[in-house]
Order: C-alpha cells, then structure tokens, then sequence
C-alpha cells in the first residue's frame, strides 16, 4: 500500500515537473508552429542567471522574478533576431519544421557553451525554497514535500494563467490570430511580427519559471535540462501541442506511465515506457489528445 | 538541358570539394619513434571534458597536465619536457575513436594516458589500432576489469581497481560486519552493475535486492519509490549503492526526504562516495552521510597530513589555477605521477616496447598516493588491485572502519580476498620521482 | 523535374567517382582515410533522411535508432554467427529495413510534430533495451570485425584504406540505388504525396503504401550506415547510437539540401569538418581551461547554423527553381 502510494505521490511530482517544459514548448508551438529544442538551453540559462541572483542577495524568489524576467527577454531576443531572419528564408514543404529544429538545436549548442565558459562546468546546486521533506500523514511520512506542492501548484496556476490569457485577452487572440492565419490577422491590423516575438517572451519566462522550480530538487550543471526537453516534448506530444490543459494532462500520464511501469516492472523500462505510452495514445489519436488540426480554438 | 549541367556539376562539384579537401593535407613525417624528440615526449588522453560526463571527469586532463608542468618545470624527464595533448571525446564512443585515432595517427603522441570510459575506450582501442602500432595505453581511467585481458588489450595498464575487485571485497566486508542484514544493491546497468553483480557473486555475497537502472534515469521519484520498497526489508538493511556521486546524492536526499537515513546502512561505492562532493556540490546533509561506509583505494582527499595529497594540493594551486582540488583531481595527479615514473624507468632511449617493458618489471615499486599496491608484472597489467574501507564523519572525511587501516587485495575473478600488509612508499621528496 | 539525368549517365558518374575516389586514396594519409570514411557513412545517413524527409515528407528523428538496429544485426551476423563481414552489412540493411518497415506501419497515421516527438522516444529508448539483453554485450558491446585487407594488397594497404574502400563503395552503391528510385516514376510520386497529399490522394496514389515504402527503404539504408559506423569504431555500445546522432544526420541533410541528394557528400564533409576545424582553431587561439572546453562546442554550433541559413543548395534556391518551371 505504501509503495502505491509513493507511486501515485511521486507521478504527481514528475508529470508536474514535466509539464512545466510542456507548457513552454506548447507556447511556443502555438504562436510560430516551431518545435523549439533550445527552451531547454534558455530554461538552464536563466536558472544560471537566478543562480547568481541568490549567490548576490540570498533570496530564492527575488532570482524567481528575475530568471523569469530575463527569460521573457531573452525568448524575445531570439525570435527577433534569430527565428525571424532564418523564416524569411525558407517558404514550404518539410523544411518549414525542420530547418526551425535544426536552427534550435543549434542554438541550444551555443547557450550551453556560452554558459559553459561564464559559469564553469562543475554542479551547481540551488536550495529549495520550501522544505524537501516529506509531509506526515497520520504518523507515517509520505513521498510529498512543501516543494512538491510547491512545483504542482505552480504548474497549476501558470496554466490557468496562460488559458486565461490565450482565452480571454485581445493579446491572446492577437497570439492565435496570428499563429494560423497569419495573412487574415495582418489584415486585421495585427502586427504578426511583434505578436510572434511576444509569444516567445511568454514561453521564455514559462521556461524560467520551469527551471527555477525544477533545478532545486535536481542539480544545476549546463546540460541539466536536456533530458526534462526530451519529455516535456514527449508530454507536449501526448496532450496534442494544441492545449496547454492537454499538455499538463500529457504530462501526468508520462509521468503515471514511467514511475509505475520503473516501480512494479523493471527499472531499465524508462525510456521504453515513455515512447510506448506515447506511441499508444497516438495511435488512437494521431493529433494527440486534445490536439485536432480541426478545431482552432483553446 | 541546363537543369542536366548544373546538376551534374553540382555533384561533380561537391566530389572535387571532398577531394580536395582531402589532399590538402601532408602527411606527417614519421619520427623514428613517434612522439619522441630530443627535448619533448607528446603523451595523449581522450577523454570527456564537456557534456554530462565533462562536469563530473573534466578536471582529468588539467590535472595531470599541472603535475606535468611542475616535472618540466623540474628538469622533464631525462631532459625532455612532457607534453599532454587533450582531446575532448564528450563520452560518446565515437567520438572517442576518432580523437584517439587522431592521436596516434596525427598528432602523433608516444603513448595514451587516462583513457576514461569502457564503452568508449573499448572502441577507441581497436579503432586507432593500438595493438597493432604497440601504443602504450596507460592507466586507463575505469574500473572495468576487462581492460586486464592481456589477448584483447595488449598494450594496457590499469590504474583503478576494477568495480568487480571492489565487490568483492564489499562482499567480505558486509559478511564480517553486517551479518544477517539483508543487502541491497543499486547499480547504474553498465559496467558498474554486471561488475559488480559479478564481484558480488565471487564474494558469494546474497543479495535480496538489486535494481539495475539506465544511466541518468535515477531521478528524486524512482529513488523515493525504490527507497519506499526497500524500506520494506526487515531490521537495518545494507544499501550498496554503484553509481555516479550525482545518483548517490538523489538516493541519499530522496531518503532525507522520506525520513529513511536511519533505516539503512549505506554503502557508497568509490566512484560514487566523495563526501565533498556529496555534501558541498550537491547539498546532501552532513548528518546524512555522517556513518556512511565508502571503500577506498586512496587517501582521503581533504587530508592534509597524508604527504602526497598536499604536495598535490601544493602543485594544483599552482599550475592548476581555479579548480577546486578532490578526489578527480588526485586520482589525475596520481597517475601523471606514475606515468613520470614509468618514462623514467624507460630510460633515455625512449621507445615504446621499453615503456611496457619497464612497466612490467618496476611498476609494482612506482611510488603514489595510493594505499593499495600496484600489479604491474610481466604477467599482469593490473595495477591497484585492493581497497580498504572507511567511514564518513560529519565533515565529510573518509576514517578507516573499526580505526585501523586494513587493506584488502583481490583479483577480478575468483581469487581469494587476502588482507595485506601493503606499506606505500615514501614519496620522493617534492613529489618529483627521481627512479630509474 | 528536378532530375532528368538517363540512368546510364548516372551509372557512368558514379562509376567515374568511384575511380576517382580509387585514386585518392592512394594519395593521402592514413587518417584523412579514416575521416573519409566517417564522410561516407554520415553521406549515406543523409541520404536515408532525404530520401524519408525530403521526398516523402516524413519528419524523423530516429535515424540514430534505425542507425543502432543495423549496427546490432550486422555485429551480431558476424560476431555470434560467424558469417562473413559482407555478409554482416547485408543484414545490417536488411533488419534494418524490416524494422522500418513494421515502424513505417505503426506510425502510417502521424505526421509532422507527432511523427517527430515518436521518433524521438524511439531514439531515446531503443539503445537503451540494448544492456539488457546479455548477448548484445552491454557497454563492451559486440565486436565489430571486417578483418584485415586482403593479402594481395601488400603489406602498405592499411586498415584504414580497407575502411575507406568498403565504406565508399558501400555508400556508392547504396546511393546509386536511391537515385534511381527518386529519378523513377517513384521519386515523381513521393514529390507529389509531398507537396500535397490531398491532390496526390485524388489522382489515385496510395499515400499510405508509399510512405511505408519510403520509411522501409530509408530505414535500411539508415542500417547500413549503422553498421558502416560501428565497422569504423570496430565494435558496437548502445552509447555509440546517442540522440544527438539523429539531430547531426538532420542537420547535414538540411545543409546538404533536403530535396536533392546532390551534396550528401558535402553534407558528410560538413559533419566531419567542422568539429575538426573547431579543433584546430582553439589549438591555435589557445586560452584558459574553460576557454578551451567550451570553444569547440560553441564554434560547431554556431557554424552548423550559419551552415543552415546560407546553404548554397538552400532549400529556398530549390523551391524557387521548381516554381519558375
């Protein structure tokens, strides 16, 4: 019983801690149609940067407000001056997605080196903010922490958030307009250009939101995120890449998936759980849960 | 058609700009004996110095290139400066063929140092034909016992004791201290785990538990949900755990979370027990690891009084400006200290049969940091070949179990553990070698 | 109409590149063989992508674990089965493409950013079952073993003018193949299905059938590129197969020019060159420790992406082109 309740707890915590990179890379599929490898690089850079921030004044939520703050900026930057110069040059076909990954992966090459040279290669480590220690339930303590609550509130909260914002707001319409009727929505008056790069800054500071809460309970080192890339785009995957709901809930079956299938089966089926989970909701949903090329809304 | 043209020329285009790229180059002259000249030996080590692997093996190369420089800043060795060319192999097997075999091949080292890696040095070697061209491939950088197979690898010494030698002796270990405790062992599924699942097995050690995970997939939740299943076992079970220091922490902070400390009895294996590490990197508790059991083949290397860590500790503040000195470090300085010693006793005439000749008839004498002998025999290119065992304290020093030193030496197979009476050498004075 | 070169002339071209290739391995040294092979094989991954990517529109990143499965098939024909080295590179291939064939059918229904993110898990997963299965050696891995030229070449024919060779012709012949086929009456209806499925459907093409047929075909030249990878490192580890290996054959390809294998030559030149010409200018800018660690990984990086945005087959040339006929 209490190995299934560990199970159930510690899903929780990692489908948490995947979505956290899903939604940023949903963000940033919704307003330019790019799969964006490099989130990871600019997740570790800005949690580097709030990395400092505590190293400076010793305060873990004044680095929170900066490293998402400067992950807005830097989204920002890099579409304006990296994703806008290499789109103008390819048109159609497969290169479309493509020359975008590429472009990315490259990119994502060149934070880690950069950060690399300025910060060393050694681990770092970030405190929690909160305790780490688990809660006690009716006497017994249990695989969930203040931090855990922590990363799973947080989560839920820029979900809303961002659904408010994308539902809600003229900027949020403006954002959808402009990712998949682009030619309609200039003639609306929408200024595509600056929208796209306004839904970069978003996914940026989702993404520095992302590390600021993961790294403390992992450790700080250039490649940290990398594998958190990998399954949060798995997770993005499952829930559609359409709907930031659908990327939390495609983070939590990922999450279910892996930590049952390692816990009660065999420990080396983690990665293999991970691309049979998804391979099986796409087989039966090939545009992923909540995913459809139909339906343009949410 | 022009469409026709242009494309046939693009492709013709396309062969010219490969072949000429190919031919713009020389071939490299070849010294009498490569990599050896009147006043320089070139040495070479391939190792990962950035990626996932370079965070935790970065410091190797920089080590042993600051021990270097203090012997050249000293006199070289019989007059010749040694230089080490680093070439970054980021643990992909791969790239570690291709970097070594520029080594040999192009920049035309005289030997290999520190190979790190098994997946990786296991291509490498055959990849740049090290046999063939009886490349000395010295003081490889793991623990797979394998690289002890003289047929397969003919040119190679080991340093480190195997990960097989290290559970074996675990296994003597727990039997004496933890008898009728059930043990459990977590191990990264590579050459860490079938290693020392084996080395468990010679030391006819019975294990009610054992989890092989993939490399990098021991995250704070599977440790939390293996901690939760393993706390299940009865009394004050032994947790052996095989891995990278970063997994050792996950586990061990998964069960300050979980309030498990005092439920089991850890052992951390050598790779994965540097207490500075553990406690300084990664934040684990000083009260967590405060009785946790480490095997080891060196010094402690916090401890200032052992006479080689602080001549190294002297050398690494100045030729190796900015980095921090631990246990990566020393074992770099260590075998840099050995390689010295090994070109030394080659004598003048400087070839590569003479290197491994002298290996084998004066390397079980060369003097270092470790506590453990060395192998080197005509019969046997194994170098340490024991471990003694040790508990952490609160501040993260490594103290001998039970107060008194005792080593133990074994082989990768079925031979017996013996207790040995091994005294290490006095270092030569300055930590410069001066043998012959 | 991209290519309307007559078999004949293309046979005729790759035969004289071949000689030409012949030739040049005479007079060049022993490592530039070696990176040469490197060349072909990265050439021959390439061409697997363009042809699933670029003529059939299916975006994968699972070359490295197609790459893994034909490297395991062909080490384990010779080590375990003892059958002879060509022998290996034929079921490296073959299983491969058997595999894709079975993946092919699996993920008929997905495309775009699905088919990415499964290949992607296929990428990361597949290696890994490779350590628990004690006869694919774990991380010693298998033996991957061409043997020793032949005695008749003389004692100066090195091991690596062996690679050279094997790898060249096996790349030769095996891109040779794939350019008849996308010059065929195939290659015309993969560009249709591409371009546009729906118009492609209506005229009567089975999307479904050729698109598997693409990823088997891709698949099994993936495997042989595999096994021409792991008879380089002479031996094969599921580390030597990294995800990484599936994002550097995509970025060559679209260096290369994803539509036209004209430069997969270049593309495998680039992949080989570029880390090497990083090398060589940290060596001579030297600089602090943390100078030389990160340098190398940042020049690669940033040329690959200069690389991309100004490809001179750039795929913006190609669609223009194709527009102005």
């Amino acid at each position: 019983m209490t190995q299934f309740i560990t199970a159930v707890l510690t899903s929780l915590s990692s489908g948490a801690i995947y979505a956290l990179m899903a939604l940023a890379l949903v963000l940033v599929w919704r307003s330019t149609r790019v799969i964006n490898f490099a989130q990871a690089g600019q997740a570790v850079l800005t949690t580097y940067i709030g990395y400092t921030v505590i190293q400076r004044t010793g305060s873990y939520w004044l680095a929170l407000v900066v490293a998402v703050i400067s992950g807005a900026i830097i989204g920002a930057v890099i579409d304006r001056f990296f994703m806008r110069p290499i789109f103008k040059r390819i048109k159609s076909g497969p290169i479309v997605m493509i020359a975008p990954v590429v472009a990315t992966l490259g990119l994502l090459g060149i934070i880690q080196a950069i950060i690399g040279f300025i910060w060393g290669l050694t681990n770092q480590a970030i405190e929690s903010p909160v305790s780490t220690d688990g809660y006690k339930v009716l006497g017994k303590v249990i695989a969930f922490s203040s931090y855990n609550l922590l990363v799973l509130v947080s989560v839920a909260i820029a979900m809303l958030l961002l659904t408010i914002l994308f539902q809600k707001t003229n900027i949020g319409l403006a954002l959808r307009a402009s990712a998949y009727s682009p030619e309609i929505a200039r003639l609306s008056g929408i200024k595509v250009d600056a929208v796209r790069t306004l839904g970069w800054a978003i996914a940026g500071a989702a993404s520095g939101l992302a590390g600021m809460l993961y790294i403390p309970g992992y450790f700080l080192f250039p490649n940290a995120m990398d594998l958190l890339l990998v399954f949060g785009f798995i997770a993005a995957v499952i829930g559609g890449l359409e709907s930031l709901f659908g990327a939390v809930v495609g983070a939590m079956i990922l999450g279910f998936a892996i930590n049952f299938a390692t816990t009660y089966v065999s420990a080396q089926l983690f990665f293999p759980t991970a691309f049979i989970a998804l391979l099986v909701i796409l087989l039966l949903k090939p545009g992923g849960l909540f995913g459809s090329k139909k339906v343009r809304n949410a | 058609m022009i469409r026709n043209k242009s494309m046939k020329r693009a492709s013709l285009t396309s062969a010219v700009i490969a072949a000429g790229a190919m031919v713009l180059t020389t071939l490299p002259a070849q010294a009498a004996t490569p990599g050896v000249t009147a006043n320089e030996i070139k040495l070479g080590i391939s190792s990962p110095t950035s990626g996932s692997a370079g965070t935790a093996y970065g410091k190797i190369p920089g080590a042993m290139k600051a021990y270097f420089s203090y012997i050249n800043a000293n006199g070289g060795v019989n007059g010749r400066k040694i230089t080490l060319i680093s070439r970054d192999d980021r643990y992909f097997p791969v790239l570690a063929a291709t970097q070594t075999t520029k080594l040999v091949l192009d920049d035309g080292v005289f030997a290999l140092v520190g190979a790190l890696g098994t997946a990786t040095h296991t291509k490498a070697y055959k990849a740049a034909a090290l046999a063939q061209e009886n490349v000395p491939d010295l003081f490889v950088n793991t623990g797979f016992s394998g690289f002890g197979d003289t047929t397969k690898y003919p040119t190679t010494f080991t340093v480190l004791p195997s990960y097989a030698m290290e559970a074996k002796i675990m296994s003597k270990f727990i039997k004496e201290n933890f008898a009728g405790q059930a043990v459990a062992l977590i191990a990264q599924d590579d050459e860490f785990g079938i290693d020392g699942v084996n080395g468990f097995k010679a030391g006819a050690l019975t294990i009610a538990s054992t989890t092989l995970y993939p490399q990098s997939t021991l995250t704070d939740a599977r440790a939390k949900n293996l901690l939760t299943g393993l706390g299940a076992l009865p009394g004050k079970p032994v947790l052996v755990m095989m891995g990278t220091t970063d997994v050792t922490a996950t586990i061990l902070k998964a069960a300050e979370s979980l309030d498990l400390v005092s439920k089991f009895t850890w052992i951390a294996g050598s790779v994965g027990g540097d207490a500075n590490t553990l406690v300084g990197g990664f934040k684990v508790k000083a009260s967590t690891i405060n009785g946790m059991l480490a095997a080891s083949f060196f010094p402690d290397a916090k401890d200032k009084k052992d006479e080689y860590v602080s001549q190294f500790m002297k050398i690494n503040a100045k030729y190796n400006k900015g980095v921090s000195f631990d246990n990566v470090v020393l074992q770099g300085m260590n075998s840099a200290m050995l390689t010295v010693q090994a070109l030394r006793a080659a004598g003048k005439n400087l070839t590569r049969e003479g290197l491994i000749s002298a290996i084998e008839a004066k390397g079980s004498k060369f003097a270092g940091a470790g506590l453990v002998p060395l192998n080197y025999s005509t019969s046997s290119r194994v170098g340490y070949n024991g471990y003694w065992f040790g508990q952490l304290n609160a501040a993260g020093e490594l103290k001998p179990f039970g107060g008194k030193l005792s080593i133990f030496t074994t082989d990768s197979g079925s031979g017996a553990i013996q207790p040995s009476e091994f005294k290490r050498p006095t270092m030569p004075k300055n930590g410069i070698p001066t043998n012959s | 109409m991209i290519k309307t070169t007559s078999p004949k002339t293309r046979f005729t071209l790759f035969v004289v590149f071949g000689w030409i290739l012949l030739i040049l391995g005479d007079r060049v040294g022993d490592f530039k063989l070696y990176q040469g092979s490197f060349v072909a094989t990265y050439a021959l991954a390439i061409t697997s992508i363009i042809l699933l990517t670029g003529y059939s529109g299916q975006l994968s990143l699972g070359q490295s674990a197609l790459m893994a499965v034909g490297a395991y098939a062909g080490a384990l024909t010779i080590f375990n089965a003892g059958l002879h080295p060509i022998i290996g590179l034929f079921m490296a291939t073959l299983v491969a493409g058997i595999f894709g064939l079975i993946l092919g059918l699996i993920v008929a229904r997905l495309s775009g950013p699905y088919l990415a993110g499964t290949t992607l898990a296929l990428a990361i997963s597949l290696p890994t079952l490779a350590n628990q299965f004690p006869i694919l050696g774990a991380e010693e891995g298998i033996v991957f073993d061409v043997g020793l030229p032949p005695a008749r070449f003389g004692e100066d024919f090195s091991q690596y003018k062996w690679f050279f060779w094997i790898s060249c012709l096996a790349t030769l012949i095996m891109v040779w193949f794939v350019a008849n086929l996308v010059s065929s009456k195939y290659g015309r209806t993969f560009r249709a299905m591409r371009d546009n499925p729906v118009a492609a459907q209506l005229s009567g093409i089975n999307v479904g059938r050729l698109k598997v047929m693409a990823f088997a075909i891709s698949s099994g030249v993936a495997g042989l590129s595999g096994g021409l990878l792991v008879m380089l490192i002479s031996g094969v580890s599921p580390s030597a197969f990294p995800l990484s290996l599936s994002f550097s054959i995509l970025t060559g390809a679209v260096i290369t020019g994803l539509y036209s294998l004209n430069g997969v030559i270049l593309g495998g030149l680039v992949l080989v060159a570029i880390p090497e010409i990083a090398d060589s200018l940290v060596s001579r800018i030297g600089g602090s420790e943390g100078f030389i660690t990160t340098l190398p990984g940042f020049l690669v990086s940033a040329l690959l992406i200069l690389a991309v945005v100004f490809t001179p087959n750039g795929p913006g040339h190609l669609i223009k082109r194709h527009h102005k006929k």
